[in-house]
């Protein structure tokens, strides 16, 4: 039978050679978003892939699936991972992360006191922003400056909303329960009650920041609520579009670094996260609109300070959040958001 | 004769291709454009779209882990399926009545079920790496395929010619190969190409199994649409159309359209 | 050595299925079941729950509505269509059957792509509709139980056609030209000859679709957003988001209980609803 055989036989030594191709040195999995990849490759993959000399492999995807991930490989199978604060206590919660050598990391000096260490012995934050209100300037007048505003009877079918199951959902049950005058934690019922009124509002909700993005590029949404990184692509893709100016305050959101206890690179781990605090690299990373800096060291003009939260002042008028509470709540919020949203 | 329908019906008809076949069309179109987001008619003709397939690093990752997965997958599940289609049509007598049922499982139960299931088996509790995983769950998916075709194949084979091969003392074994296997050619030939659809097309088994650093080209398409809802996704889908279309020339050559319809 | 021949052959896909298949999913099923004395329900309490919450009984209804709509619409166009293909002649059958086919083989997310394109606010059918006047702004029609409906038709009636096609050639010409001969019109001859006889095939056509359509993911996915929650989609979101592995497991198995009692009850149907059946 030659026509099988010869099939066989070149299908095999095919995928012999695919198989035997990229069998290079060492391999750094980073977890992250993968965001802005395109940016992230040139400005922190590229430089660190010569200096180590290793491949480095992503995995993508937001945090909840992430973690998940990592709590299911019991904390193998990447080297290092990005998370929001919210997600990271988690983790440390589950025992998935390993404390970090302070020693190792000689950059973590330069930071602001609280993106040091803000979750005890565990990663330090490699960024901080706000969450708040976007609008397209375009399709909505007059402006928003209130959380309120999302209420608004002239909104009808132009919002999404964070899903619950993101980091950003929650807040928005938290404000649902501002606008009813109670604390969410609190008072379910009135909180739930006003989150209902949001509904005729509300086209979709979105799981990710680039979903976000594309609601708003293909004209689906008008209104959002979300992490400031999104902004510059955001405004990039629309750019009548605005971050609103509230009245009631935003809330501060840090980004962590933090490494598995099933890391096979420790050391190389440890020299990542060095690598992407300098100062060289929070600068870059700040122009190109990528992320806040949280390194003192990083000087910025006061146009390419505008969009992000920058300086000690600033991030002072933030709203922290309590995850201690947050996180348990969040999960017998899911059902009743469902419930809200899904029906 | 067409003229013995109602040209209303006909009408309906024409509507039903356009409804099919338009959509294919504007995605075409739509690959060409010279813009960044995605737009029909196209607004300049460019093919940086396509380029930009072979630009993304994940992109041609998970090409290459769809084509060695559609492969090989469809490599084992021949390899373990013919010789099952042949148990079944040549000894059905020994074999019991829900084997055949069996065999059928993999189409039966759901795919979000079966990816859901060998998470938890294969990858959690049993530790299978993720490669590995994704290769089992694609061959899982396609051996009905295969045993339901190469039987078909069979059943219209004439097993005394075998018989007399072997009664004039040629190898049981040998005889597989020399006589059977031609004659069941065409079966064969449409069970992989079946099969090899099937895994390359595959989102819920996918979805479930694949892992850093290894994805299939649909599941990257999905991430990227998520990411970038630009004319690549266009692109990327015109070249899986290309390749079905390539796919049935050969089969039009090698087996004729009708077994298309059968 | 007959008997043993039969099994070693069959051996290794036995193995891989009862191996790779069976088990894991008995094992999935297995987890959906809590400890005897536990709640009101005993070591069904977890279907108690899922029956229990709002939201999932919706989700569970919306599942069944949609893959309804689906089917009936997919089952209609395709039956006419069908109808008109089976009677070309055969060069001209070959190409409508491989142009209707086509489609099939390019992948759900391809064409379920080129519907969140169509039925966007600025895609081709709001700007259609906009330009012939019948609406003033654009729609919002992505995200909604509709959208899911339209894409999935898309999708399936192509494997109706090509279902169907098969069902209609193989109705025997001589009992129609028996009909016509006996004075029935096009009409009663398809009413009461042709449609019995398709009834089995179309029984097959039917269970296809609803099946799939009814364990989608990638098209609700990407059509409905998460404010439309179907069975498919919400076990992915169970198990890979919010990591409730015992609430995906019950997901699962209410998803492959509900289609084998339609695989059951429909294979039932359609052999006792079989005219040429011995």
């Amino acid at each position: 039978m030659p026509r099988l055989k010869t099939l066989t036989l070149s299908s095999l030594s095919t995928l012999a050679l695919l198989a035997a191709a990229p069998a290079s040195a060492t391999t750094f999995t980073i977890s992250w978003w993968g965001f802005n990849g395109d940016k992230l490759q040139e400005i922190i993959v590229n430089p660190f892939q010569e200096m180590c000399g290793c491949e480095v492999v992503f995995e993508t995807g937001n945090n909840g699936d992430r973690l998940n991930r990592l709590q299911m490989r019991s904390g193998a199978g990447v080297d290092v991972i990005y998370l929001t604060d919210s997600y990271s206590q988690t983790g440390i919660e589950q025992g998935l992360f390993q404390p970090i050598d302070p020693a190792q990391i000689p950059n973590i000096s330069e930071l602001y006191e609280m993106a040091q260490a803000p979750q005890g012995e565990y990663g330090p934050a490699y960024t901080v922003g706000r969450i708040g209100l976007v609008y397209d300037s375009a399709r909505v007048n007059p402006p928003i400056t209130s959380w309120n505003d999302l209420w608004r009877e002239d909104l009808a079918g132009m919002i999404a909303l964070p899903n619950i199951t993101t980091t950003t959902g929650p807040m928005v049950v938290l404000k649902a329960g501002d606008h009813a005058g109670v604390s969410a934690y609190e008072d379910q019922d009135a909180t739930f009650a006003s989150l209902a009124e949001l509904v005729p509002n509300v086209v979709t909700n979105y799981n990710t920041g680039s979903e976000m993005i594309n609601l708003f590029s293909t004209g689906e949404i008008a209104v959002s609520m979300t992490q400031d990184f999104t902004l510059n692509p955001l405004r990039a893709a629309v750019p009548t579009v605005e971050w609103a100016a509230l009245e009631d305050g935003e809330i501060a959101v840090l980004n962590t670094i933090n490494i598995p206890t099933g890391s096979e690179n420790v050391e190389l781990a440890h020299q990542f996260i060095n690598f992407v605090l300098s100062a060289e690299i929070q600068q870059q990373l700040a122009e190109q609109g990528v992320d806040a800096p949280v390194n003192t060291n990083v000087t910025l003009t006061d146009e390419q300070a505008a969009s992000w939260t920058y300086g000690e002042e600033a991030i002072g008028r933030l709203q922290r959040i309590d995850y201690s509470q947050l996180n348990p709540a969040r999960n017998e919020w899911l059902d009743l958001w469902n419930e809200t949203f899904g029906m | 004769m067409p003229t013995r329908i109602h040209p209303l019906l006909i009408a309906f008809t024409v509507v039903v291709y356009l409804f099919l076949l338009g959509p294919l069309i504007i995605i075409f179109g739509a690959s060409l454009s010279d813009t960044t987001y995605l737009t029909f008619p196209p607004q300049g003709l460019s093919l940086r779209w396509f380029e930009n397939i072979w630009e993304i690093s994940a992109f041609r990752r998970t090409i290459v882990t769809s084509l060695q997965m559609a492969f090989l997958g469809t490599l084992i599940a021949l390899i373990i399926g013919i010789p099952a289609a042949y148990a079944l049509n040549r000894h059905r007598v020994s074999l019991p009545a829900w084997l055949s049922t069996l065999f059928v499982l993999p189409i039966l139960v759901p795919e979000m079920v079966i990816g859901f299931s060998l998470l938890r088996s294969v990858t959690v509790q049993m530790g299978v790496p993720v490669w590995y995983a994704l290769l089992i769950g694609h061959t899982l998916l396609v051996i009905p395929y295969v045993i339901r075709v190469v039987s078909a194949s069979l059943a219209s084979f004439d097993f005394s010619v075998e018989e007399a091969a072997i009664s004039l003392g040629s190898h049981p074994a040998k005889t597989f190969f020399t006589i059977v296997l031609p004659n069941i050619r065409s079966g064969v030939i449409a069970a992989f190409i079946l099969s090899f659809i099937t895994s390359i097309n595959d989102v819920s088994v996918s979805l479930f199994l694949t892992g850093p650093g290894i994805s299939t080209l649909p599941i990257q398409l999905l991430a990227h649409m998520e990411q970038f809802f630009d004319p690549t996704i266009a692109s990327v889908s015109v070249v899986l159309m290309m390749l079905t279309i390539v796919v049935m020339i050969i089969v039009e050559r090698t087996l004729g359209l009708a077994v298309v319809a059968k | 050595m007959k008997r043993l021949a039969g099994w070693m052959l069959a051996t290794p896909a036995t193995l891989a299925i009862a191996l790779l298949l069976v088990i894991p999913v008995a094992g999935t099923i297995g987890m959906t079941f809590g400890t005897p004395g536990q709640g009101d329900w005993g070591i069904v309490q977890p279907y108690a729950d899922f029956f229990a919450s709002n939201f999932r009984r919706r989700v569970l209804w919306r599942t069944f509505e949609v893959a309804g709509y689906v089917t009936v619409i997919s089952l209609a166009a395709g039956l006419v269509t069908a109808y008109v293909v089976a009677r070309c002649p055969a060069w001209t059958k070959s190409v409508l059957v491989v142009l209707a086919v086509f489609p099939l083989l390019t992948g759900v997310i391809v064409r379920s792509f080129a519907w969140l394109v169509l039925l966007g606010r600025e895609g081709m059918v709001n700007q259609f509709l906009i330009w012939t006047g019948l609406i003033d702004g654009p729609l919002t029609m992505l995200y909604t139980p509709g959208a899911v409906i339209v894409a999935m038709v898309y999708i399936f009636v192509p494997l109706m056609v090509l279902v169907l096609v098969g069902v209609l050639e193989n109705i025997p010409e001589d009992l129609l030209q028996a009909s016509s001969s006996l004075g029935a019109g096009p009409v009663a001859s398809f009413f009461q000859v042709t449609l019995p006889l398709a009834v089995p095939g179309l029984i097959v056509g039917a269970v296809l679709v609803f099946t799939a359509s009814f364990t989608s993911y990638a098209t609700p996915a990407l059509l409905g957003g998460t404010r439309q929650m179907m069975m498919g989609t919400f076990l992915h979101q169970s198990a890979m988001v919010r990591f409730d592995w015992p609430g995906a497991a019950v997901v699962a198995a209410i998803m492959l209980a509900v289609i084998l009692a339609t695989v059951l009850v429909m294979t039932r149907l359609a052999k006792r609803l079989n005219p040429m059946a011995t």
